[in-house]
């Protein structure tokens, strides 16, 4: 597992450990996540993917430990201040906006963005709007970008799940982040939407974006990442490339499973 | 700000109709009436902020509003100070409660924040009552000067009623722009989605106080304009049910909608009265008419004229995301 990456750190985490009263969540766990990566998290259900996201982003509190994007400490800081670092992210679960149009669901992406207060907003009418057309320029772009332009009038409720996914990934995106983190993104689809999704992850990460993903479908993984970390109950037990991660025997026991090596064996036979 | 043509004249047509109407009435009792109405439009839209969009219930509008009316009616009467100014310091008021009712707001949600709200409506009430030596007690401030302008004193009826209908506009006006702003749309996500808002880069702790101090400088004003106009108040009528018919009228004009909220408010008040010929039954038969719009018109009157895409909306996103 000797780490011999070059690049410049763009996350890291530094013994992060996280206690729900007598639960160890997360057991430290230490992480360098190198700029222009595609860094994947896998591991088993409950062994605290998600936990460690939310830390990352600032929705739960670390017990113990630091985290830092590039060189600011984001440990400690609210999740709203957290995102002001040009950091974005989705949801295993959507959090869409059920009460606005696809396209509104955007335009509160980069609300922050726009600088205007909102005593200024009251009185400087010609700027407020100058504002608005260009958060609505910007969602177009997006939109545009992201192929969903025809469902720009729509409420989310109304679209398929994987429309769903694209918006979330879309409102990520309005905020312009140079970090971007997935939780899940391909769980749910079906695989014709999958491969969509995947394309669009590949097109955003070409565009300049950073990603940091959990995920549980091997195809997507292997296929997409170039780094991967394994956790299990809360501790870090692989680091590697995709190629290495699936012949580690530590891994194959605790996720992956047998039957993964059999089947890697008989496609690799075929090919 | 998005503004369609046929929403630009349904405003200039409503405008128009208030602006004539006054001169068809000659009745002091219906001008009072609708005086009244837009006092109540300026408090429903500014509740709209906080309960309608924001999904905050607040059940102290009785509270801010007497003390909007308070404030303004104790400097004009006991330090003679015009009633404009006074306005403003209702304004500041205003400020102040948005600011200390949202903090809790940001602790508590649901029905604990509703108590809260009550209980700040109830002690403002109580001590309004008991201050006797700054409030008057149950017998109230009396002689509450009007307001004038370059020595013009708006008296009659009729004069107070385009002044503030004037003012009106302009509140109903911002409201409108702010419901369909960036502001407007952040208020909304705070309801929807609390972490996705988090996540986006917005503080929701900045934004719920922005939601809690509009309705509180909206409801403090409509105070302050309420005072100047009868020229008294007591504290008796400020209780629990005040707030509650605000309450009524946001949910059946259409919550989140600015012409919804206009539209509710002037129903609520103006069908009790077409009612009253009923005596002791009215207030029963307007109880069983809102029953009848909250369960067949959830989205409000609104939702009427809004077309099939609203309808579509409400009945699967309820299903889609009931939890």
């Amino acid at each position: 597992m000797a780490d011999n990456r070059e690049g410049k750190s763009i996350l890291t985490l530094n013994h992060v450990t996280k206690r729900f009263s007598g639960l160890v969540a997360v057991n430290d766990l230490s992480l360098d996540m190198k700029e222009r990566t595609i860094h994947a998290l896998i591991g088993p259900n409950g062994a605290g993917k998600s936990t460690a996201i939310n830390m990352i982003t600032g929705l739960l509190p670390l017990t113990e430990g630091e985290i830092y994007h590039e060189d600011t400490k984001i440990s400690g800081m609210n999740a709203h201040q957290i995102a002001r670092t040009s950091c974005s992210r989705t949801f295993q679960n959507l959090k869409l906006y059920r009460s606005m149009t696809v396209k509104e669901n955007l335009m509160m992406g980069n609300m922050t963005d726009r600088k205007q207060g909102f005593v200024p907003f009251l009185f400087d009418i010609k700027n407020a709007n100058k504002e608005e057309k260009l958060m609505n320029e910007k969602a177009d772009q997006i939109l545009e970008f992201m192929g969903l332009k025809d469902l720009a009038g729509e409420y989310p409720a109304n679209m398929p799940y994987g429309k769903q996914k694209l918006t979330e990934l879309a409102r990520s995106l309005m905020s312009d982040p140079r970090l971007l983190f997935l939780d899940e993104p391909a769980a749910g689809l079906n695989p014709s939407e999958r491969v969509e999704f995947v394309n669009i992850m590949l097109k955003v990460f070409d565009s300049g974006i950073d990603i940091f993903l959990i995920e549980h479908n091997m195809d997507v993984i292997m296929n997409i990442s170039n780094y991967i970390t394994v956790i299990n109950f809360g501790a870090k037990i692989a680091e590697s490339t995709p190629e290495e991660i699936q012949q580690d025997p530590v891994v194959i026991k605790a996720y992956l499973g047998d039957r993964y090596k059999q089947n890697m064996a008989r496609g690799a036979s075929n090919a | 700000m998005k503004v369609n043509k046929t929403s630009a004249l349904i405003a200039v047509a409503a405008i128009a109709l208030a602006a004539i109407l006054p001169m068809f009435i000659s009745n002091n009792y219906h001008l009072n009436l609708m005086i009244q109405v837009l006092i109540n439009i300026i408090i429903v839209v500014g509740l709209n902020f906080i309960t309608g969009l924001t999904g905050q219930m607040n059940l102290g509008t009785a509270g801010i509003f007497s003390m909007g009316a308070y404030t303004s009616s104790l400097l004009a009467t006991r330090l003679g100070i015009n009633p404009w100014i006074c306005l403003i310091a209702a304004v500041g008021m205003g400020f102040l409660i948005g600011m200390g009712l949202g903090y809790p707001s940001l602790r508590v949600s649901g029905v604990y924040l509703a108590l809260t709200t009550i209980g700040f409506s109830e002690i403002v009430r109580i001590l309004m009552t008991n201050l006797t030596g700054l409030t008057g007690g149950a017998l109230g401030v009396t002689g509450i000067p009007p307001f004038s302008i370059l020595g013009h004193k708006f008296q009659t009826n009729k004069e107070i009623y385009y002044l503030y209908l004037v003012i009106a506009i302009i509140l109903i006006f911002n409201a409108y722009r702010i419901v369909n702003s960036k502001w407007g749309r952040a208020f909304l996500a705070v309801k929807d989605n609390p972490d996705a808002v988090e996540a986006g880069g917005i503080n929701i702790a900045s934004i719920k106080i922005l939601a809690f101090t509009l309705a509180a400088v909206y409801a403090t004003v409509a105070g302050s304009l309420y005072a100047h106009y009868v020229g008294f108040i007591n504290p008796s009528a400020y209780n629990l049910e005040y707030s509650i018919n605000y309450v009524v009228m946001l949910v059946i004009g259409g919550i989140g909608s600015v012409p919804g909220n206009v539209l509710g408010a002037i129903l609520v008040t103006l069908v009790p009265e077409l009612l009253r010929f009923m005596e002791n039954y009215y207030w029963l038969v307007f109880s069983i008419i809102t029953l009848l719009f909250v369960i067949f018109l959830p989205n409000g009157m609104v939702s009427l004229f809004k077309g099939k895409k609203r309808e579509e909306k409400a009945g699967k996103g309820a299903q889609a995301n009931g939890r």
